[in-house]
């Protein structure tokens, strides 16, 4: 019993985190890979933007040498994700507007 | 600590899987809130509290409201096989992603990284702040992407104005009512 709590209350290495900001990297990938929808492939850029945002914390958080610069680094990552977001949309919205459709295998004028 | 941390992995990780195959683009968006706020509760695990603030109100408030909005403006009526929403690379991605995947997990798990601990972190909201402004030392760089990412923001905002707008008398002039 005093075993399992301790079990229980122990540290999460830093691999763990790290293969968990991994396996959610690929699965953004895979989902940005995949799917037609041209917003659905903004969310998956978003969560592929997290897994590497998780990382970074991570990394500040475990390593002494870090010096808490990844938080930072963070911060910024998000305030640049935010703008993409904006102005990916922006750019969604005005392709539906012009072709009526979200579908990027339709979108293909610029294909040679 | 463990019971936590196999909780936000499950919740982040099944979010994701749900951004990707959930077949109503809602849906998509809902599931991407949860795995925002999965992120976030890992952020609170690693003593970052202001991110993970940050997490919540930037992301799970800000993104997921504009992305909601975008799906309002571009959604019609359509059938929603499984086919349909996804493009013929379902196996080939599928096994490009797992590749990616396998390779960042590899190459992670088996680095050294030396000695590591928790708690090196920026902790309070002052010492994330200093850093930020780049007044601590070793981190000087900060107060040029600090204006750098102001810029930025500026710039975005301009630049989605900009896109976004209708012109007079440029086609598709029905297309927002």
């Amino acid at each position: 019993m005093q075993q399992l709590v301790e079990q229980l209350n122990a540290q999460i290495p830093l691999e763990g985190y790290l293969t968990v900001a991994a396996i959610m990297f690929a699965i953004g990938a895979w989902g940005a890979l995949i799917r037609r929808n041209a917003v659905v492939v903004f969310m998956c850029v978003e969560l592929m933007i997290n897994a590497v945002n998780l990382t970074l914390v991570a990394f500040a958080d475990f390593l002494p040498g870090a010096g808490g610069a990844g938080a930072g680094y963070a911060v910024l990552i998000i305030a640049i994700a935010a703008a993409e977001v904006a102005v990916g949309l922006a750019i969604v919205l005005a392709i539906f507007r012009t072709r009526r459709t979200v579908n990027i295998d339709e979108v293909d004028s610029l294909r040679g | 600590m463990t019971v936590a941390f196999a909780f936000l992995t499950g919740m982040t990780l099944v979010s994701a899987l749900g951004v990707v195959l959930s077949r109503s683009v809602v849906h998509s968006a809902l599931f991407m809130s949860g795995a925002f706020l999965g992120v976030a509760g890992f952020f609170v695990m690693l003593n970052v509290p202001v991110l993970a603030a940050f997490q919540v109100l930037i992301y799970v408030g800000a993104v997921t409201v504009v992305i909601l909005f975008g799906i309002m403006f571009t959604q019609r009526p359509q059938v929603r096989r499984f086919r349909t929403i996804i493009n013929r690379q379902i196996w080939p991605g599928f096994f490009a992603a797992a590749g990616v995947g396998a390779f960042l997990c590899y190459i992670l798990a088996t680095e050294g990284w030396g000695e590591t601990g928790p708690g090196n972190g920026a902790r309070s909201v002052a010492v994330l702040g200093r850093s930020l402004l780049g007044v601590d030392e070793g981190l000087e760089i900060f107060s040029l992407l600090f204006e750098a990412a102001s810029v930025l923001l500026l710039v975005a905002l301009v630049a989605a104005i900009a896109i976004s707008r209708r012109k007079e008398g440029a086609g598709g002039g029905e297309a927002g009512r």
